[in-house]
């Protein structure tokens, strides 16, 4: 590209992008003014953490991870194609997806980012802290049903999701990402048209999305347009460079992300509250990806000594649980800390090994308060 | 003087429980203008978030690069002065 055509590109940038100009503050996103702002372009927003006190994480409230420009999408003229290794291709409307026989399930999602910031040294990518996670009701049609109809061929072993949301230069790639056949088959994944009893919002990747509970977030593809079957892994940048991390047995192989991993989060008391003394419910929420919650510690001395804690509310099986520790609060300066384990024998850990792209952050969560 | 202006007001923000709105200041030095050609396809935070050191600024660009980002080998240069500059990670590994 020669100089002037470039400054003609760069003038129109700026034009199109008032609100992302340098030096300018992000307008707020619609119904998500309570959202931290870590990019406007694509639009990607965090919960603060004082946001994430419901079971079901509000819209407004919900965070959105967007690598790509949000598109365009009508529902009339959207169909969703399903290809590849089966021996009957399909092409589904709104209302064909909509006939067929539909589940609900609680379920969370995560960014596989989420905890970036913490990484020392820095990781590369949006630095989400803790609030790029939240727990909705989804409902739609089990993945399992569409390929069923679909037929894998036996040289079917993974599935690609593919959106409607494309790079913004024909030579940057595509985000495509597979699950292994097992998981796409697995009964809680879905291909979801609601999201807490509504139509999927737009910023959601409604109408039509991927919801793989369990697995990192960018599993869920959002403005789903195409499900293709595979014989591999799908081999693009999102499955062999981004969301990978170095294997725990030989760090010169990396991997690419699946389940999430085991972590909590304290929502109360808030980090750097000030404490009356006396009887304080420390309270949070805890997942486990693949795994399933089989316990909860809380340390109110900065992890010197551990007490198990109480789940409480709805249990669901890709669900965030909440729970709740009465701690005694005496006068002075104290670190909460929380601390989950799963059933795959996993813990929350003190220390994450660096990864260059910042994954799997799930170091136990400290709160320092005083009480006074 | 631009980056303890974003973090205290950051902090004040976070402080206030006021989350939505945040600066995204650029260092008026040398180089600054570069930056104009990220924000053809992305907004300027995706860049000033990022920590690197040489190897990593370098890598990014050139990934930007064969994306299609519109930098010559002498701005590449130039640029990446500007964001080692203000967007380093002294601790970087790459």
């Amino acid at each position: 590209m020669d100089r002037r055509r470039f400054m003609v590109l760069t003038g129109a940038a700026l034009l199109m992008s008032k609100t992302d100009a340098v030096g300018q503050t992000p307008a707020p996103v619609p119904g998500k003014e309570k959202l931290i702002i870590r990019s406007s372009r694509p639009i990607n927003l965090e919960a603060p953490l004082a946001e994430l006190t419901s079971y079901h994480t509000p819209e407004g409230s919900f965070f959105v991870r967007n690598n790509m420009a949000e598109p365009t999408i009508d529902p009339a003229q959207w169909t969703l194609r399903v290809e590849g290794e089966v021996d009957q291709p399909l092409v589904l409307r709104l209302d064909e997806l909509r006939a067929m026989p539909m589940v609900t399930l609680d379920a969370l999602l995560e960014c596989a980012g989420n905890g970036r910031a913490f990484h020392r040294p820095r990781a590369s990518g949006i630095q989400w802290e803790y609030g790029a996670v939240g727990n909705q009701s989804w409902r739609g049609v089990r993945l399992a049903d569409i390929l069923a109809r679909a037929k894998p061929k036996a040289t079917a072993r993974h599935v690609a999701f593919d959106g409607a949301d494309k790079p913004p230069t024909p030579q940057a790639p595509d985000f495509i990402r597979s699950v292994p056949l097992w998981k796409a088959q697995e009964q809680h994944t879905l291909v979801a048209l609601e999201m807490g009893g509504k139509s999927i919002p737009h910023l959601h990747g409604g109408p039509v999305r991927a919801i793989v509970p369990g697995f990192v977030g960018s599993a869920s593809s959002k403005w789903l347009e195409r499900i293709m079957v595979l014989p591999n892994e799908f081999d693009g940048f999102y499955m062999k460079s981004n969301y990978t991390a170095p294997r725990a047995d030989n760090d010169k192989e990396i991997y690419s992300l699946q389940s999430l991993e085991v972590k909590s989060i304290i929502v109360g008391p808030a980090d750097g509250a000030k404490l009356a003394p006396g009887k304080v419910t420390v309270w949070g929420w805890a997942w486990a990806g693949e795994g399933e919650l089989t316990g909860i510690d809380v340390s109110g001395d900065g992890g010197q000594t551990w007490t198990p804690a109480a789940f409480t509310g709805p249990s669901g099986r890709y669900a965030w649980r909440k729970f709740e520790f009465p701690w005694d609060a005496k006068p002075g300066a104290h670190t909460l800390m929380a601390r989950a384990s799963d059933s795959f024998g996993r813990v929350q850990p003190a220390t994450r090994a660096h990864n260059r792209l910042g994954y799997r952050w799930n170091v136990i969560h400290a709160v320092k308060v005083d009480v006074a | 003087m631009w980056r303890s202006v974003a973090a205290t007001t950051t902090t004040l923000l976070a402080i206030a429980g006021v989350a939505a709105a945040q600066e995204v200041p650029i260092p008026r030095t040398d180089g600054w203008e570069l930056v104009m050609r990220c924000v053809i396809c992305h907004s300027v935070e995706i860049s000033v978030q990022q920590r690197f050191g040489p190897r990593g600024w370098s890598e990014t660009l050139d990934r930007m690069i064969r994306y299609g980002a519109p930098i010559p080998p002498d701005d590449k240069a130039a640029l990446m002065k500007y964001l080692l500059r203000h967007y380093r990670d002294p601790d970087a590994r790459e």
